[in-house]
Order: structure tokens, then C-alpha cells, then sequence
């Protein structure tokens, strides 16, 4: 059905473009000819040679580099580098990223040419009726004023494609390519289709790898986000409480953990949990030498689990808190006072007065802390100390996520895997896309919308 | 009256209870600040000279040796400088593309608004660091890795993507004001600069303070993308680079570069609720 109807409104595109070249003005076939032509004919002259100049500087760059870059793009290069020999050879990764940035300028120049042809039939229908047609500064001036979103949002658009987009594009695309530190320029990569998604899920020592840190990864997320939510949200509760005074000082405490940078916090514990470390120390002083746990160590797993855990909760709880606060504070007092009356216990009111409000009211950060934790680099980074291979991993360790995994395939050790870690990506942005997505839609907060309003 | 007296007593054991607990959440948090800042003014500056949590002998050469000292290792001076050009830079251009693209997304109406709206949120689930590769390829093709200018074109550029805050708080500013603006013929440039940057001075703060924190404390992006070069090193590489007989210069560097994010933190708690409150309420 979808295809049928994808195939029905293709045709119904090309019916309706048959239609406007059949009703179009005489500006607008001009202007199909040549970008500015039309323009031209509606005495719009500065308008015209921009354009003229747009579709000749177009030209220039296919004719120049463009149409090698886009067949470069399926090609990735047919000369291998020789540096012995002084042969420069075709760099394939140049080549990729050359290749992108051609198609989106291919892109761009259709859509330019049918704002062309679009403007040109606009104008000389409006000169049809006899009114006044804008000088260049005039149309100028209406860029600026009527289409302001468009001056606005240009730098901030163009930065986000070159700097989010354009990655984002090659990531994807070298995961379909053998591109590793072993096969990297001057030696031609190549388009291999999945195979790197197929090493990953036959490969025993990947397999293995990615099972075990799938599991600790769902797993991490699940807990370190309730306890962080939990924490966060019973600390709020206690401070709130009618007998605590100077809620401002206690509050301070919290807030100054939120304000020390992640990273330093998280060596600073890496000190302290290591193996001849102050809490080493304690533990020996009061329970003997036996007692001594190698909290982060090499093969360390569940301890070392333990650690991140709780480094964690220490790290996020201050912001859960502030959150809760926040959302508290907007709490309809009046529905306790009823639930008093009712009789009502403090952990009923809990239970179905609190909990629910509070997470209807934070649910989409909710998804968006457990998205956080599942890609939760600094923990495992920091506490372990970089990069360390457990026995029965490969490339990893017991603490380690996959978008650790990813880091160390990618930059972390003496080989270089580029394909298998964007592969990896690949993974993890299905996984959180489709999770955050189910999540959003069955979320109390997008279903009934207007519940406390 | 027995009966009041009973319920005296508990509230007396239930408030007991709340201020122990309150106290031991408090040195949980306030202890490990407490150590570092104890370990930055450490005699002999190695993790493996201490007695348990403490120090064995204390001095303040630490903090001398921290700026005066011009070792590829321990380099403090250029590293403070070069974090506070990277964040100071970013937090400007940074401010500027949100709050345009904040406004843009609130005020107006147009076609492709809504698509870039569920493009945005879902550029937000592929972050940044799962692009490594790409971003290293880019960088040095651009010739900006290696460079503290790559940073900032990065943490700018990637910065609009996380407008939400700010259209939520553009979203309250009541659309008559406006309406009444163009009708006494401003300009819609007019009516930013003269409208509605006056009215959102509190949020424009927040959002620079914001992107100023992030550089300023950031690790990754400077890991991925300052290779070996130690004179392009920022604060955070550096730091994570010292190794375990430097412990003592590890904790100042880190109580000096934390000193600031926590004074703005404590002036600014109020905003940061609200700030947060906003993130929270809209869609």
C-alpha cells in the first residue's frame, strides 16, 4: 500500500509539473532555460545577474571538481598511493567527504532552480495584473524584513550541516566501508555493504564483546537513572519537609557538587577508590588486610560496577534535585489538604498524589536522562582510567558502554577499526531512537496532554 | 492530652531523623570537595604519601609550583589561558545562534518549521562524540584540528541544536506586544533588537552561562580533537594527563578551574531552577 501510494503521488508530481509548464508564463520557461533569464524579462536586472552569476558559478564548480567528487563518492578513489615510489594516489576519505558535499550542492542548486523558475512565473503574473514590481533594494528590503527567519536562521543552519549533519552523513556512510588505520590513505578503502555490521555478529570476540556490554549497558541506564531520579526526588522531599529549617544551607551542599566539573570529580574519585587509596585504607583499618578490594582494577566486575554506580548517583542527584524542586514547587497545595482531611498517610500521598504529578511533569527529561546515561562516556572513562581490556573482552572493559566500545574501536588503542565504530554508532542511534521514540508515545505526558492543566 | 503528647514525641523523632540524615547527606557531598581541596595543599604532592584520607604534611608550594612551573606535563598558565579563549569565544557566538534560532522558532511561521523542529531532536540522540571519525576527517581537512579555533567553531556551531530552553521562554513573551509593534511599522530586525533582547536580558545571561560552563569543563572534545601538541592543551587534557605523583597538583589545578563554575552556580541557583523548570514544562 505505502509503495502504491508513494507511486500515485510521484505521478501525481510529475502531473502537476506537466501542468505548470503547460500554464507557466513566458518568464518562467525563460528562466528554465537559464537561472535570471525570466528575471531579466521582467525588468528585474540585479535580481537577473545574480542569479546568471549563480548558475555560471554552479557550472563552474560541476564542470571544475563537482562531477569528479560525485562519482569519486561511488568510486572512492581507483589509484592507490605509493609514498616509496613518491605515486600521490586518490584519497579515498577526502574523496568521501568531497563526494557528500557535492550531492548536497547538487541539491541545493535543484532547489535554487526551482525558486527560480517559481519567482520568474510569480513576478510576471503580478506585472500581468499591472502592480508595481520591486526594485532590487526593495526586494532586498523584503528578504530582510517579511522573510526574516531566513536571515536569522542562515548562520545557524549553515553551521549545524557543515558541524552536525555532514558527520552525521559520513559516519553512517563509512560504516558501509573497510576504513580502518589499517586500510587508510594512501591505500584505496572500499565500499564492502554490511560487512562490518555482519563481523559484528559473527565474529566470536565481537559477539562476545557486544553482548556483555549490551547487557551491562541496558542495565547500567536502567539503574543509574533511577537512582538518580529516585535520589534526586526523595532529597528534594526531605528538604521540603515542614521541620527542616534553613532548606537554603542544605541545599548548598547538593549544589556545590552540581557545580564541580564531571571529569574532576570523577578522577578525584578514581583516587579515591584505588587500590592503596584513602578508602582502601579504611577498610583495611578496620577489617584487616584480607578484606583489601580492588575496587577498579583490570578484571574488577561487579565492584568496579558498584563504583560507577554510585559516582554516578553522587554526580547526577544534585540536578535530579533541582529538578524536583523545581517541579514541586509548581504542586497544587491543595490537594494534600484533601488527602489530609481523607486521612490519607504520608506514603499514600507519596505514592499517588507526588509520584505521579512529578512524573507526569518530568517524563520527556526522564527519556532524555536515560538516553544520557545509556551513552554515558565520562564513568567508565574517567574511573577506569582509559582504556583497559578486561579478560573476555575485546577492546573493553567491564564498566565500559557501547559508545566507550565505539571510542576505543575507533581512537582508543594501536588499531584504528573507523568502519566497525561507525557501525557501532549506527547501533546505538537505532537503539536510542527507537527507544526514545516508543518511550515518548506512551509517555503519560504526550497522551494526556492537558491531565493538570 | 496524652494523645498530643504522643504526637509531639513523633514529630520530634521524625524532625531528629530528617536533620541526621539531612547532616550525613551533606558531608557526602561536601566531603569529597572538602578532600580535593585538603589534597591541593598536600606537602609532597604524591597520592601514596597520605595516611588514609589525609595528607602527611602540608605546605601552599603546590599552588606556587602551579603557576610558576613551565614543564610539558604541567604547563598551567598556557593550559588556563587557552580554556578561558576557547570558552569565552564559544559562549559568545554560541549565545548568538541560539538565541536567533530560539526566537526564529518561536516567533515565526514557516514551511519547513516544523520538520527542522523533529530534525533538531533527532540530530539531539546522535551526539556529537558518536562522529568522532567524521569530525577528526573534517577538522583536519578544514585545517582546524589540531586548533583551539576548531573548538570554538564546533561547541558554536553545534550549540543550536539545544534551543529548547530558550524557545520555552520566548514562547511565554505574549504575541500582542509584537503584533503592536508591526503595526506602528517596525521592522521584524526592529523589533528584535529593540523588543525583544530588552525583554529576555535574564535569559540571554543564562544561555551564556551556559555555553560559557560547557568549554570551560568540557574533556572530549579537546581529547578528540587537540592531538599532541601540549601548548594547545586546555585545563581538563591536561589534568587528566597528570599522573599519581602529582596528585596534589592535579587537585589545585582542578580547586582553581572549579572555583568559578562555583560561584556562578551559587549566584545563579535561582536562574538554574527556573532555567531547568522551562526545559521541563514545554514540549
Amino acid at each position: 500500500m505505502g509503495a502504491e501510494s508513494r507511486s500515485q503521488r510521484a505521478g501525481g508530481l510529475w502531473k502537476s509539473v506537466q501542468r505548470f509548464f503547460k500554464t507557466c508564463t513566458l518568464s518562467a520557461k525563460y528562466s528554465m532555460l537559464w537561472m535570471g533569464l525570466g528575471q531579466f524579462r521582467n525588468g528585474q536586472i540585479g535580481k537577473g545577474v545574480l542569479l546568471l552569476l549563480t548558475e555560471i558559478g554552479f557550472i563552474v564548480y560541476f564542470a571544475s571538481v563537482g562531477v569528479r567528487d560525485l562519482i569519486g563518492l561511488f568510486t572512492l578513489g581507483t589509484r592507490a598511493g605509493d609514498p616509496i615510489l613518491g605515486i600521490a594516489g586518490d584519497n579515498s576519505i577526502t574523496m568521501l567527504i568531497r563526494g557528500v558535499l557535492s550531492v548536497l550542492l547538487a541539491v541545493c542548486f535543484v532547489f535554487l532552480y526551482w525558486q527560480n523558475v517559481r519567482d520568474a512565473n510569480k513576478i510576471a503574473l503580478r506585472r500581468r495584473e499591472g502592480r508595481q514590481v520591486n526594485t532590487f533594494l526593495q526586494s532586498l528590503r523584503a528578504l530582510a524584513d517579511e522573510r526574516f527567519y531566513v536571515v536569522t536562521l542562515a548562520l545557524p543552519v549553515a553551521g549545524v550541516v557543515v558541524f552536525n549533519v555532514l558527520p552525521i552523513i559520513f559516519t553512517v556512510l563509512t560504516a558501509f566501508t573497510n576504513y580502518s588505520s589499517q586500510i587508510a590513505p594512501p591505500k584505496l578503502v572500499r565500499w564492502i555493504g554490511f560487512g562490518n555490521f555482519v563481523t559484528l555478529f559473527t565474529v566470536t570476540s565481537y559477539i562476545r564483546t557486544i553482548g556483555k556490554i549490551f547487557v551491562w549497558n541496558c542495565l547500567w541506564a536502567v539503574l543509574a537513572t533511577s537512582l538518580s531520579y529516585f535520589g534526586g526526588l526523595s532529597l528534594a522531599l526531605l528538604i521540603n519537609k515542614n521541620c527542616v529549617k534553613g532548606k537554603r544551607f542544605w541545599r548548598a551542599f547538593p549544589i556545590l557538587a552540581y557545580a564541580v566539573p564531571g571529569f574532576i570529580t570523577m578522577i578525584g574519585f578514581r583516587y579515591m577508590f584505588s587500590g592503596m587509596g584513602p578508602i582502601n585504607w579504611l577498610i583495611v583499618k578496620l577489617m584487616g588486610e584480607f578484606a583489601r578490594v580492588d575496587f577498579l582494577g583490570i578484571n574488577a566486575v561487579w565492584a568496579a560496577r558498584a563504583v560507577c554506580l554510585l559516582v554516578n548517583t553522587w554526580v547526577t542527584v544534585p540536578a535530579s534535585m533541582l529538578l524536583s524542586t523545581s517541579v514541586l514547587s509548581n504542586m497544587n497545595r491543595d490537594m494534600y489538604e484533601a488527602a489530609d482531611l481523607d486521612g490519607a498517610s504520608g506514603i499514600q500521598q507519596f505514592a499517588y498524589l507526588t509520584l505521579p504529578f512529578v512524573f507526569f511533569a518530568t517524563t520527556p527529561i526522564l527519556i532524555a536522562q536515560l538516553i544520557g546515561n545509556f551513552n554515558n562516556f565520562g564513568i567508565s572513562f574517567f574511573l577506569r582510567g582509559g582504556l583497559i581490556n578486561s579478560r573476555e573482552y575485546f577492546n573493553a572493559n567491564s564498566t565500559d558502554l557501547l559508545i566507550n566500545w565505539l571510542y576505543n574501536l575507533a581512537l582508543g588503542g594501536s588499531n584504528n577499526y573507523y568502519g566497525l565504530a561507525s557501525a557501532v554508532s549506527i547501533l546505538i542511534f537505532l537503539l536510542t531512537g527507537t527507544f526514545s521514540l516508543l518511550a515518548y508515545i506512551a509517555s503519560p505526558s504526550y497522551r494526556r496532554e492537558d491531565t493538570y492543566k | 492530652m496524652k494523645r498530643s503528647k504522643g504526637i509531639r514525641a513523633k514529630r520530634m523523632l521524625d524532625s531528629a531523623w530528617s536533620y541526621l540524615l539531612l547532616l550525613a547527606i551533606a558531608f557526602v557531598f561536601f566531603f569529597p570537595c572538602f578532600w580535593l581541596i585538603l589534597s591541593s595543599f598536600s606537602a609532597t604532592g604524591s597520592i601514596y604519601d597520605y595516611v588514609g584520607f589525609f595528607p602527611k604534611a602540608y605546605s601552599s608550594s603546590t599552588w606556587i609550583e602551579l603557576f610558576t612551573k613551565r614543564t610539558p606535563s604541567c604547563n598551567y598558565g598556557i593550559w588556563l589561558g587557552n580554556t578561558l579563549y576557547v570558552a569565552v569565544l564559544s559562549s559568545i557566538v554560541s549565545t548568538i545562534l541560539v538565541i536567533l534560532t530560539a526566537y526564529t522558532m518561536s516567533r515565526f511561521r514557516f514551511k519547513s518549521r516544523k520538520s527542522m523542529m523533529q530534525l533538531t531532536l533527532l540530530f539531539g540522540i546522535f551526539p556529537n562524540f558518536m562522529n568522532m571519525t567524521a569530525l577528526f576527517v573534517i577538522m583536519t581537512q578544514l585545517h582546524l584540528f589540531n586548533n583551539l579555533n576548531g573548538l570554538i567553531v564546533l561547541y558554536s556551531c553545534s550549540a543550536p541544536i539545544g534551543y529548547l530552553t530558550q524557545k520555552g521562554f520566548f514562547d511565554t513573551i505574549p504575541n500582542s506586544i509584537y503584533d503592536a509593534a508591526r503595526i506602528d511599522g517596525a521592522t521584524n530586525f526592529q523589533v528584535f533588537v529593540k523588543m525583544t533582547l530588552p525583554l529576555s536580558k535574564a535569559m540571554i545571561v543564562y544561555t551564556a552561562l551556559t555555553s560559557f560552563t560547557f568549554p570551560w569543563s568540557d574533556f572530549i572534545l579537546p581529547q578528540m580533537l587537540l592531538g599532541g601538541n601540549k601548548d594547545n592543551y586546555t585545563v581538563a587534557i591536561g589534568l587528566n594527563e597528570m599522573t599519581d605523583d602529582m596528585f596534589s597538583l592535579f587537585a589545585a589545578g582542578s580547586v582553581f578551574i572549579a572555583v568559578p563554575i562555583v560561584a556562578l552556580y551559587f549566584g545563579l541557583a535561582k536562574f538554574l531552577v527556573n532555567g531547568v523548570a522551562a526545559g521541563a514544562v514545554k514540549e
